[in-house]
């Protein structure tokens, strides 16, 4: 049940981040086109490829949690053993799922006063939509690293045993 | 306050996600000023108003596309062509094809895997010290870091704009300042690798009319890349992220439908792999602009000034001492952590002393440029060590002349500004 739903995550998050770049290149390419060619544009184009942008880096950013890709400084990890390495890790992303998590809190609230408020982001997008990316990214990226966590913890009683 | 804030950095000693690290200390700081947390997710969301950072995900992805291509068989044969004749010219060539591929494909390690492979049993073949032909690839793996469309440059210059310094830095500048100090690098190599190649006792190739015919033609599509991202820009046609969008929608015609290297099957993985090198980095400047700003607002930077100042009088003492910091700080920090954590404190203190912001981000990537490859982080080193089955320590040695000639470069760069403002502002 559990793996049959990381199955489906896995697979929303490598759908919607091919169809955001795609539609990224497509939009900053076609805007070019109509300015230089037919010297007009689509008001909503610059706007909707910015927002692009942060979606494409926090959707890559829940895929490289995941995958365990994002940055770390490693100038320790070279010289400790695999023992201790394991259980570092276990903490560090334990730290990091809880931070996650209370950034998630915090943007959740960012969203809804701007839900609230109707606030409109460009066209007749109104900003939430744009936002909602962030509490999504913070809390599938939250749940990732408890899972790893989770994961080391296991390994390393695994060991022990 | 200060007790959480070592703790965290205790665990992004220990290998916490660096992220993670800078988000937690801006909530640290925005709640210990008793101001709501939601304003780390409104910085973040602060992204969304920079035009420059769509130059990022495009260019990353036309990187990535180029280096699943043979786009780097192709451009060691062009090179070969037309500099292989050069005593050294195999060393030379080495040089130039990795500092173009590193630019365009951002110094990301691929330069070693596809450049460096290709080249290594050349150097062997060519005559060569295995040393030296070592030493050479793996730290030619950053060359070309400050050449444009380098994502770092872009980088830099978005977290100097973020600091309000009173004086504009815009991404064209770094672009343009990038270039005679990246030109110094390459060229105080090239002397090395002629010297070298004097000893080598191997006939030279001669030049053939044929060869650089046949290698033009071969190139013939991707040779105009170069000349709409820098032309581009250059010219003041394309803003840096038009430039990528052209670059992107011009490479993946010429890789999938010219070239047909690229079967369309492969490019969601291609895309996906990029925009986890891209969330990976934005995610980590995100919160950096949070943390950032509660920097500035808790005047951290000035206080930090002040302390310089009771202690260092002069600028030129300033500059050996920024020297021998950044230097350090490339042995245990990655460029992009470097950039989000350091530049915000420094930068505003170089200003005091009166250097110029786009001159001290020159010197500060010239620096981490060289952290690539000296232990115990650098990246090029593991995957050279990786690539070429060497021991680290075999390969460290190996870079260790390159080390002090790289060296000279950025202590040149440091101490002759000009050789960085003189295309943006003349002589």
């Amino acid at each position: 049940m559990l793996a049959r739903l990381r199955w489906i995550m896995n697979r929303i998050e490598d759908t919607v981040l091919v169809l955001v770049l795609g539609g990224m290149i497509l939009f900053a390419v076609l805007q070019i086109g109509l300015r230089n060619f037919f010297d007009t544009g689509i008001l909503w184009s610059d706007p909707l490829v910015r927002v692009l942008v942060l979606w494409a880096g926090l959707i890559g950013a829940m895929v490289a949690a995941r995958l365990d890709r994002h940055i770390v400084i490693s100038a320790l990890a070279h010289f400790m053993n695999p023992h201790w390495k394991l259980g570092a890790r276990v903490v560090t992303d334990l730290a990091a799922a809880v931070v996650c998590l209370v950034v998630t809190w915090v943007s959740l609230r960012f969203v809804f006063a701007d839900y609230v408020a109707r606030t409109m982001a460009f066209a007749a997008v109104p900003a939430w939509v744009c936002e909602i990316i962030i509490p999504i990214a913070f809390l599938v990226m939250g749940v990732r690293y408890a899972l790893h966590s989770l994961d080391r913890a296991r390994e390393l009683l695994g060991r022990a045993a | 306050m200060i007790l959480a804030t070592l703790g965290l950095l205790a665990l992004a000693v220990l290998g916490m996600p660096l992220f993670a690290v800078i988000a937690a200390l801006a909530l640290l700081g925005f709640y210990s000023s008793d101001i709501d947390l939601s304003v780390v997710a409104i910085e973040l969301y602060r992204m969304v108003d920079n035009p420059v950072l769509v130059a990022i995900p495009l260019f990353t992805f036309t990187g990535f596309l180029l280096s699943e291509s043979r786009a780097s068989h192709r451009l060691v044969r062009l090179t070969e062509a037309f500099l292989g004749w050069l005593p050294g010219g195999l060393a030379i060539v080495a040089l130039f094809a990795c500092a173009i591929f590193t630019a365009l494909t951002g110094a990301s390690g691929v330069t070693i895997i596809a450049i460096g492979a290709l080249l290594y049993p050349a150097l062997k073949e060519g005559g060569y010290q295995e040393r030296f032909s070592l030493g050479l690839l793996t730290s030619s793996g950053s060359l070309g870091l400050l050449f444009p469309p380098s994502i770092v440059l872009i980088i830099y210059g978005v977290i100097a704009q973020q600091l309000n310094l009173g004086q504009p830095i815009s991404i064209d500048d770094m672009f343009l300042a990038g270039l005679l100090p990246g030109l110094l690098m390459l060229a105080m190599l090239s002397l090395y690798g002629i010297w070298a190649g004097w000893h080598v006792p191997r006939r030279r190739m001669a030049f053939s009319w044929g060869e650089a015919l046949g290698a033009l033609r071969e190139a013939i599509w991707e040779l105009p890349l170069p000349v709409i991202v820098l032309g581009g820009i250059y010219s003041g046609l394309f803003a840096a992220s038009e430039a990528a969008a052209v670059s992107v929608l011009y490479v993946l015609i010429i890789e999938v439908l010219v070239y047909r290297e690229i079967p369309l099957r492969d490019l969601p993985r291609i895309m996906r792999e990029s925009m986890v090198v891209v969330g990976g980095v934005l995610i980590i400047l995100g919160v950096a602009l949070a943390s950032t700003n509660w920097l500035i607002d808790a005047e951290v930077p000035m206080h930090l000034f002040e302390w310089v100042r009771a202690h260092v009088d002069d600028r030129l003492t300033f500059l050996l001492l920024l020297n021998i910091f950044l230097i350090v700080l490339g042995m245990v920090l990655d460029i992009f952590s470097a950039l989000v954590l350091i530049v915000p404190l420094i930068l505003p203190i170089a200003v005091a002393f009166g250097i110029h912001p786009v001159h001290l981000g020159i010197v500060f990537l010239a620096n981490m440029q060289i952290g690539y490859f000296t232990p115990p982080v650098g990246m090029n080193l593991f995957i050279a060590s990786y690539r070429f089955q060497r021991s680290l320590a075999e390969l460290v040695a190996a870079s260790l002349p390159y080390f002090f000639i790289l060296l000279g470069s950025v202590l040149i760069i440091t101490y002759w500004p000009a050789l960085s403002l003189f295309l943006i502002k003349g002589p």
